[in-house]
């Protein structure tokens, strides 16, 4: 599929590697939609997508919910006429143990609240789910080519402290298997879906976090430093581009290892 | 340059070239931009029915609240007023069974 004249949406576009893939995308001639929860980010992308020549649309929504899922697919089309890729980059994290012993006495002292849980997994699966979902009925009634792309993570192998997120992410990199599977036994030969997961990237969600933490965590990366966010997007524009690429999960982590040097 | 008002906000479309950039006020007075590069080759006229059916579509119709309000502790000191039940049998209005009510207001 040609990117230049395509469309597509990118949840979470407003920063981090959403905003890197509406950008790459945008300067290779699709036109896109920012989809953010945060207005003053949309807006500066949308103005940052106009400086370069670029078509762009800015919607405040919320992945979480079904009815925003619904009005960002529907004002996509309304501005463009159709739709081809759609990227779910929306995510967040809120890391902890599942539980947290007092050094004194050995016994539980706290537990992973259920608030903490819900929303790692509201966001990074249901949302994802919405978002795929909504755009390939989309793409089926159309009869638009298109690519749907979960973004997962690394973590889906299991990181201690993040429960939440590494069961999200496990589930996310599950669906091009089966969401491809369905389309094959429904008939459905115009969409395709490959998942993405980045390693350490150098997002404001990683830039913020223990400075300490993150250099032990380099020590581990073979490539020596953080995956751009534009090594991501320059990944999913040859997704875009490559069509035997589907049903599939791709890991772009810089060559991320365990201590031991066995890689992730 | 066509502008419109909806949901309370005020959209403006403006010319890029031979497309079009739709743009609205902030609360504070600025202005953002909700879309750049639209509808091309399409006349003033025409683009502004496709930006009012746009907007309609990204920007939800917002309902202004003006009570109750829900965070009011409804408390006087120790005692929690928790309303009227309005289902039990002996709930009078005064509006339908009081005799003090007036006919008239």
């Amino acid at each position: 599929m040609e990117i230049k004249g395509s469309v597509a949406l990118v949840t979470g576009g407003g920063n981090g590697i959403g905003e890197a893939v509406v950008k790459h995308l945008a300067k290779a001639g699709a036109k896109v939609a920012v989809v953010d929860m945060v207005q003053k980010n949309i807006d500066r992308v949308v103005k940052d997508i106009k400086a370069m020549g670029g078509e762009a649309v800015g919607i405040q929504a919320n992945v979480t919910s079904e009815a925003d899922t619904a009005r960002y697919i529907k004002g996509t089309i309304e501005a463009f006429g159709q739709l081809n890729i759609a990227v779910s980059c929306a995510g967040i994290i809120r890391d902890g143990t599942m539980l947290s012993l007092d050094k004194e006495t050995g016994k539980v002292s706290k537990k992973l609240g259920l608030d903490k849980w819900q929303a790692v997994i509201d966001t990074n699966l249901t949302g994802t789910f919405l978002t795929m979902r909504d755009a390939a009925e989309a793409m089926v009634n159309g009869g638009w080519q298109g690519l749907l792309v979960p973004i997962s993570s690394v973590n889906k192998v299991g990181q201690v402290g993040q429960i939440n997120y590494s069961s999200a992410k496990v589930a996310d990199a599950l669906m091009p298997k089966i969401i491809v599977g369905e389309f094959l036994m429904r008939g459905i030969r115009n969409i395709r879906c490959v998942a993405i997961a980045p390693g350490y990237t150098a997002t404001p969600m990683l830039t913020g976090m223990n400075q300490d933490a993150l250099k032990a965590i380099l020590e581990d990366v073979h490539l020596g430093r953080l995956v751009a966010p534009e090594e991501i997007a320059s990944l999913i524009s040859y997704c875009v581009e490559n069509e035997a690429l589907n049903a599939t999960t791709i890991e772009i982590t810089g060559g991320l290892c365990y201590p031991k040097g066995i890689a992730k | 340059m066509p502008s419109l008002l909806y949901n309370d906000m005020q959209f403006s479309v403006e010319p890029s070239g031979d497309r079009w950039d739709i743009s609205y006020k902030l609360p504070s007075g600025a202005s953002a931009l909700a879309a750049a590069g639209l509808f091309p080759g399409l006349s003033e006229a025409d683009a502004a029915v496709r930006t009012l059916a746009l907007v309609k579509t990204i920007f939800p119709v917002g309902i202004k609240s003006v009570g109750p309000d829900v965070t009011h502790p409804n408390r006087i000191g120790d005692l929690k007023i928790v309303g009227p039940d309005v289902t039990h049998p002996n709930f009078i209005y005064w509006d339908k069974d009081s005799v003090s009510s007036p006919k008239t207001l």
